[in-house]
């Protein structure tokens, strides 16, 4: 193995793994405040879209990238408003995000640019590379250490915490724990929009309604794994992103005539579903995360 | 004369009427002076949470004024009150388990907060002292209580609501709790001290006011009360404080308790060769401070945990890790002492869970097994008329229901077993003094017909009051089994800290 495939090795895991960080670290922020949303598989699919609609028609990147943490955040305002402030129901709100993504998103490739499918943009809207990789990615690095400096080290996330862990108390405490739900809520969805447009416009560029490939749901199990800790979170992040990418070279290597394909295929989702089964026992998630919290 | 008493607060004619046109208030005046502990004395549901819910800002008055320090004042929310100086403890604990004192004491800080006293210099003034870094959930309730105070204090409170702050502690932690809220007076704090415990407020309070049924029905200094006006002014009525007691005749044994060994959950041993027996007509009764076994003791007894060692005979038939349904058609009922973990499933409607454990019993079934709803609705309801069970509908969740009302579910439906032996664990735990007079006479009419009562309870009153004989447990031992008439007060007392009855003189 050669230096040029170990560095084109380290920075597929790396943009395999982008994502997934940046969604479950959002995620993350979100359930420590007691928001539930498993709808990341559907943000990142709409703000993908929503980034290269806007990015292909201004050729600008940057407002690609906003526009999709914009939709992103949007998102995370409707479910934050359905479930701090109405009181609705976490995963039926989150299930609708995902269906709503679903339908839509094809949709909408059809009638901005009149193609079934995927659309891909141009050079132009594209993301371009910063000292030779993805700014995002360099972005991605940086966010995940400043959300865990602030969920544990300032008081801000001190009063974000203790609303997902015991609302009561907080409102008592004189923490005003819808508004920093919603607030959560609005952040973490805008991580998972952040993704969205990475693979959309910087990553992959394409957008088709595949686009996410499951990645929404690997980020909740992340999320869990990570004992909502952004630090673990990096980690098994990078866990499956390196599995993936493993396996992607097995598949053109010779293996692929020993094993199928799509055996091979679930490799990465089976770690994952390992590592992850091995912390669960003594991973604690915030006991109000997902529980609507009713003043008495 | 003496020097006039400076006044902190003054709320006049105050009422209050909840959306749902409950009365809670009605008209209610008090006078609190500076520097003193003034204790509000109620029944459960006599307004005592709602009073001081308006006092701190939580809830607005239906009508009234309130004066702080002389000048009228009206709350927006609680944040006006802890501006001007009041804070609240509230009933249930508003801390957050995982979190640190230190990190509960600092949670919700307003961003402009200027601290008045660093935390530091306020626990050596206050000598509240408690392990700042030591998470809620792994220290003990009266430890979180002073860190709620110290938490309080901290935002620059003068005035301290403490609602109901001794329940659930034990009879050493509100010692300990006492003196620090004498600590605080000394330092010129007023506290206003709520309790349905006659003892406790006779103890520490300066001035009392007694509410029920949501007006003042007496207000007078601590020196000239006594217990027995108390109860009636919360009552309403004379209330036997002890309790008539006749001799008892007891029998044969109905229940045989044989060098039994008990593990905790986590496998070390809670019970270690505890044997007695209980005789039809009488009551026995097990003395001891929490935590020394007595639950787990029960637990075996009752078929809900593993006996490892040892025997337990009942009508003569060894029962020893039978099945609780086997013990129950055998004529065993058990009021538990977690009403809301083991006594009631709350989601349930109090209907439903007026027949739990009874449920297959020919009266409330149809043929197919299917529920008589005609009989489960007699059978509540005659459980509501005869125990006084307050609740809206029968179909209310029994987690609506206040505690005391809960408590009633669970001991009408035990009864409602026509048991021949009924153990009752911590039975009045958290009730008011009615409740509690009426459970307690219960009991004594159980043993009187005879039947017989295994009666474990935290509270020396409660088991020397009711008890013919009395055993006390200490780290799961017995440190002596005794004639209740031929023992004190205080040598039950000692037995609870660990003295053997012959290391005390009694045999
Ligand atoms: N939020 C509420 N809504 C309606 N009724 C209430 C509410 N809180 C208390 N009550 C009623 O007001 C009365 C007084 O209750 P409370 O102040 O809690 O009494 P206490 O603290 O003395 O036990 C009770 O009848 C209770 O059921
Ligand atoms: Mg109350």
């Amino acid at each position: 193995m050669d230096e040029a495939m170990l560095l084109s090795i380290l920075l597929q895991t790396a943009y395999a793994s982008t994502p997934l960080l940046l969604s479950s670290t959002g995620e993350i922020l979100s359930e420590r405040a007691g928001i539930v949303n498993i709808g990341l598989e559907g943000i990142m699919l709409l703000s993908g879209f929503v980034g290269v609609v806007v990015g292909q028609e201004t050729l600008n990147p940057l407002l690609g990238i906003l526009a999709g943490i914009g939709a992103g955040a949007l998102v995370g305002l409707i479910h934050g408003m359905i479930t701090a402030y109405m009181k609705g129901d976490h995963v039926i709100s989150g299930l609708g995000i995902n269906l709503f993504a679903l339908g839509f998103v094809p949709y909408g490739i059809y009638a901005v640019w009149g193609v079934r499918g995927y659309f891909n943009p141009s050079d132009q809207a594209k993301v371009p590379k910063v000292f030779g990789v993805s700014p995002i990615f360099i972005a991605s690095l940086v966010l995940v250490p400043l959300i865990y400096y602030i969920l544990f080290k300032t008081r801000f996330g001190l009063s974000l915490r203790a609303c997902g862990e015991d609302p009561h108390s907080a409102d008592a405490s004189g923490v005003r724990v819808e508004r920093m739900q919603l607030l959560a809520s609005v952040i973490g969805a805008s991580f998972s929009g952040l993704a969205g447009v990475f693979m959309s416009l910087d990553w992959l560029t394409t957008i088709t309604k595949d686009l996410p490939a499951g990645r929404g749901f690997i980020a909740l199990a992340i999320v869990n794994f990570a004992n909502w800790n952004p630090l673990l979170g990096l980690l098994g992040s990078y866990v499956f992103g390196f599995s993936w990418v493993a396996i992607e070279w097995l598949k053109i290597s010779a293996l692929k005539q020993v094993i199928p394909v799509t055996l091979l295929n679930t490799i990465p989702y089976l770690v994952t579903l390992a590592v992850t089964a091995g912390a669960l026992g003594r991973s604690r998630p915030p006991k109000y995360a997902g529980v609507p919290y009713k003043k008495e | 004369m003496p020097p006039e008493k400076e006044v902190a607060i003054e709320m006049v004619n105050i009422s209050k009427v909840y959306p749902d046109g409950v009365l809670a208030l009605d008209k209610v005046s008090l006078t609190i002076y500076k520097g003193e502990i003034h204790g509000i004395l109620g029944e459960n549901g006599a307004g005592k949470t709602t009073l001081m819910r308006i006092l701190y800002g939580n809830i607005k008055p239906t009508g009234g004024k309130i004066k702080v320090f002389g000048k009228e004042v009206s709350f927006g929310s609680s944040k006006d009150a802890i501006k001007i100086g009041i804070g609240m403890v509230h009933q249930h604990p508003s801390l957050v388990p995982v979190f640190t004192a230190l990190e509960n004491i600092y949670l919700g800080l307003p961003s402009n907060f200027k601290e008045q006293v660093s935390l530091k210099e306020l626990i050596e003034r206050t000598g509240i002292k408690v392990p700042l870094e030591e998470r809620i959930e792994d220290v003990s309730l009266g430890i979180a209580q002073k860190v709620e105070i110290l938490k309080v204090l901290y935002r620059g409170a003068e005035i301290l609501i403490l609602d109901e702050p001794t329940t659930n502690m034990t009879v050493e932690e509100v010692k300990e709790f006492f003196s620090t809220l004498r600590n605080l007076k000394k330092m010129g704090k007023t506290i206003i001290f709520i309790s349905h415990k006659l003892k406790e407020v006779l103890d520490i309070t300066d001035n009392i006011t007694v509410l029920r049924r949501g007006k003042v029905s007496g207000s007078l200094p601590t020196s000239q009360a006594t217990p027995e006006e108390l109860a009636k002014l919360m009552v309403g009525r004379e209330v036997f404080l002890k309790l008539e007691k006749q001799g008892s005749r007891p029998g044969e044994k109905i229940l045989r308790v044989e060098d039994l060994w008990v593990k905790r959950n986590d496998g070390s041993w809670a019970v270690k060769g505890v044997s007695f027996e209980v005789r039809y007509g009488e009551i026995f009764g097990i003395a001891g401070v929490e935590g020394n076994g007595q639950s787990e003791l029960i637990e075996a007894i009752t078929g809900l945990r593993r006996a490892e060692r040892g025997k337990v005979f009942f009508k003569g038939e060894n029962v020893t890790n039978a099945h609780p349904l086997k013990l129950y058609t055998m004529g065993l009922a058990h009021i538990p002492e977690d009403r809301q973990k083991t006594g009631l499933i709350l989601d349930m409607s109090v209907a439903e869970n007026s027949i739990l454990g009874i449920h297959r019993k020919r009266d409330f079934l149809r043929p197919m097994m299917i529920f008589n709803e005609n009989k489960i609705k007699e059978h509540v309801e005659r459980l509501i008329q005869q125990y006084e069970i307050v609740v809206s509908k029968i179909n209310a969740p029994a987690r609506s229901l206040s505690g005391g009302n809960q408590q009633k579910v669970v001991v009408g439906r035990e009864f409602s077993k026509t048991p021949d032996l009924i153990i009752a664990s911590q039975p009045t735990r958290g009730l008011d003094v009615g409740a509690t007079e009426y459970i307690r006479s219960l009991l004594l009419k159980m043993r009187n017909n005879g039947k017989a009562v295994l009666l474990m309870s935290s509270d020396i009153d409660e088991v020397m009051g009711l008890s013919d004989r009395v055993a006390v447990i200490y780290e799961g031992e017995f440190m002596g089994i005794s004639e209740t008439s031929s023992v004190s007060e205080k040598e039950i007392g000692m037995m609870m800290g660990g003295y053997k009855m012959g290391e005390i003189g009694i045999k």
